[in-house]
């Protein structure tokens, strides 16, 4: 595909993207919106992923920042807007202290900790139950953002969806694209380049665990609710995981293929198969993987890079 | 430039270096020994991969022990590590523009750098945009030392630059550093005692941890321990 192809193609799905209340129906609005908040949630994961760290603690930002906005808006009276804000900087500064105790593990190390991590978020908040309402949850009871307009709340994910391309589009054009590579290349040649490998991962972990935080006060604002077994559901771990490695990773295309391909297959398998399809979906998983590792992004670079002939 | 006094260091309980003190001026010095000596220890000491136990490594009069890989970095001292040393998933002219991006006093200079490490190793220009994965070893340990190079270092480090590459890529790689010696310093590891006695000026030998031996390059081509155990006459 060449690049202006590639521009003219993005700019579609844009115009697409921001139009599409005016002529969709409810359900393929919600349908969208869904994918939007899990497509943004597997960016900020590849994001992370570029510098070699495998994060499961998607889901405990996640629902830190949902928690965050939630509860700034019950029991502080913050407006709607401003605890979506909140919850973004909220999660970034709970990503930085825990950054500065757990970034110095790697591989495996690193990836059980973040999951290890995520429950104890959920945990702590299911117990403190006079605060955080414990496992029943908390519910918005007045003051509902944009009064609960279905079309506000999609503008209101698509602007969450912007913020992670935004900052996908920032790690992959500036020197945090070299810094992470080489880190992810190869730490001892990094660190003997002069790269300060300890701030670089700081900064891409706290950047994307704001930016998960901030879905995560979206997500809670638009339903208006949220329990710890929602906000901190392994869905928000697992599917954007699996999307993006399903468009392949480390790059911002990769993310949005995966997350519009697996999130229409999900729903159109809900449809045909109402027993059995999280099985099917599985397997599309498992056969990509095999046959992909790269994922479906290879595809794509394999017949654009036949022909710049170059000399391999 | 560099001076190491006294130093031990190890990992664990175990000592590897012992009792260490070792100068680099303004020259090209050798490193050398068998196996497990402690040299590659040595240098990840200097590079403040491995924390020293006792004893001081100065760089231009400034205490450096302890320091953080990337400060050492940026202070001048760029490393050719072993093995695996490349980004092999980036091109080769973004390799070497990595060598320079992230060392203040190098960043402004980097086409001019660029040029120069061109000029020394004309394959790499030939194969700029090929990921560095795709090259041969002495292409890659040609990259890896022109990745270095960008940085401007004051002093430069090679470990074992002949290891697994083919006689006449050994030759090649010292020639350069040859060429090099006027502009930098140069301290580099060695087991290829023979080729490397060609391009430098001072050496040492290192054995069990310890300093055992210290010359002229001269000197140490008619030291009949170095003679026996290294040059296998």
């Amino acid at each position: 595909m060449n690049r202006n192809a590639s521009r003219i193609l993005a700019a579609l799905f844009g115009v697409l993207a921001v139009t599409l209340p005016f002529f969709a129906g409810d359900y393929p609005l919600q349908v969208a919106r869904n994918i939007m908040m899990y497509m943004a949630l597997a960016i900020t994961w590849d994001m992370l992923l570029r510098s070699g760290q495998i994060s499961f603690g998607i889901a405990g930002l996640f629902g830190i920042g949902a928690y965050s906005a939630i509860l700034s808006v019950i029991r502080a009276g913050m407006p709607a807007w401003f605890s979506i804000l909140f919850a973004a900087i909220f999660s970034g500064v709970v990503a930085f202290v825990i950054g500065f105790l757990i970034l110095r593990l790697r591989a495996m190390y690193f990836s059980i900790v973040t999951l290890a991590l995520g429950e104890i978020f959920r945990i702590i908040i299911h117990n403190l139950h006079d605060f955080t309402g414990g496992p029943e949850g908390v519910v918005i009871q007045k003051g509902v953002i944009f009064g609960g307009n279905a079309n506000s709340l999609y503008w209101l994910v698509l602007a969450g969806l912007a913020v992670a391309l935004a900052a996908s589009f920032w790690f992959e054009k500036s020197k945090i694209h070299f810094a992470l590579t080489a880190i992810r290349n190869n730490e001892i040649s990094a660190q003997s380049s002069g790269i300060d490998i300890f701030r670089w991962l700081l900064l891409a972990f706290v950047v994307t665990s704001a930016i998960q935080g901030l879905l995560g006060g979206i997500f809670v604002q638009s339903y208006g609710f949220a329990t710890p077994d929602a906000v901190f559901s392994a869905d928000f771990t697992l599917l954007p995981l699996a999307m993006a490695l399903l468009g392949g990773v480390y790059s911002t295309t990769g993310p949005i293929f995966g997350a519009i391909l697996l999130g229409l297959a999900s729903e159109w398998l809900k449809l045909k198969i109402p027993y059995g399809h999280l099985v099917v979906y599985g397997i599309i998983i498992v056969i990509v993987i095999l046959f992909m590792p790269q994922g479906l992004r290879q595809l794509v670079r394999r017949t654009s890079h036949s022909a710049d002939g170059r000399s391999a | 430039m560099l001076k190491i006094q006294n130093l031990d260091c190890g990992y664990g309980r175990m000592k590897v270096i012992d009792a260490v003190n070792f100068e680099v001026g303004a020259e090209s010095v050798g490193l050398f020994g068998p196996n497990g000596a402690g040299k590659s220890t040595l240098i990840a000491a200097v590079m403040g991969m491995v924390r020293p136990w006792k004893g001081s490594i100065e760089l231009d009069g400034k205490r450096i022990e302890g320091a953080e890989t990337h400060v050492i970095a940026r202070m001048g001292v760029a490393l050719v590590p072993q093995e695996r040393e490349l980004f092999p998933g980036m091109s080769v002219q973004d390799n070497l523009i990595l060598g320079a991006a992230y060392i203040p006093h190098a960043k402004d200079h980097t086409s001019d750098q660029m040029e120069q490490v061109f000029s020394l190793f004309p394959i790499l220009k030939e194969r700029r945009t090929q990921y560095a994965g795709t090259m041969s070893g002495g292409q890659q340990r040609m990259l890896a030392i022109g990745r270095a190079l960008m940085s401007k270092p004051r002093l430069l480090i090679l470990d074992e630059p002949s290891l697994g590459l083919q006689p006449s890529i050994v030759a090649e790689v010292f020639e350069v550093l040859k060429a090099l010696k006027s502009t930098v310093s140069i301290l580099v590891t060695e087991q290829n005692v023979r080729e490397s006695l060609r391009a430098i000026d001072r050496g040492y030998v290192l054995e069990n941890g310890r300093i055992v031996l210290e010359d002229s390059a001269e000197g140490l081509k008619t030291n009949p321990h170095v003679i026996k155990s290294y040059l296998g006459l």
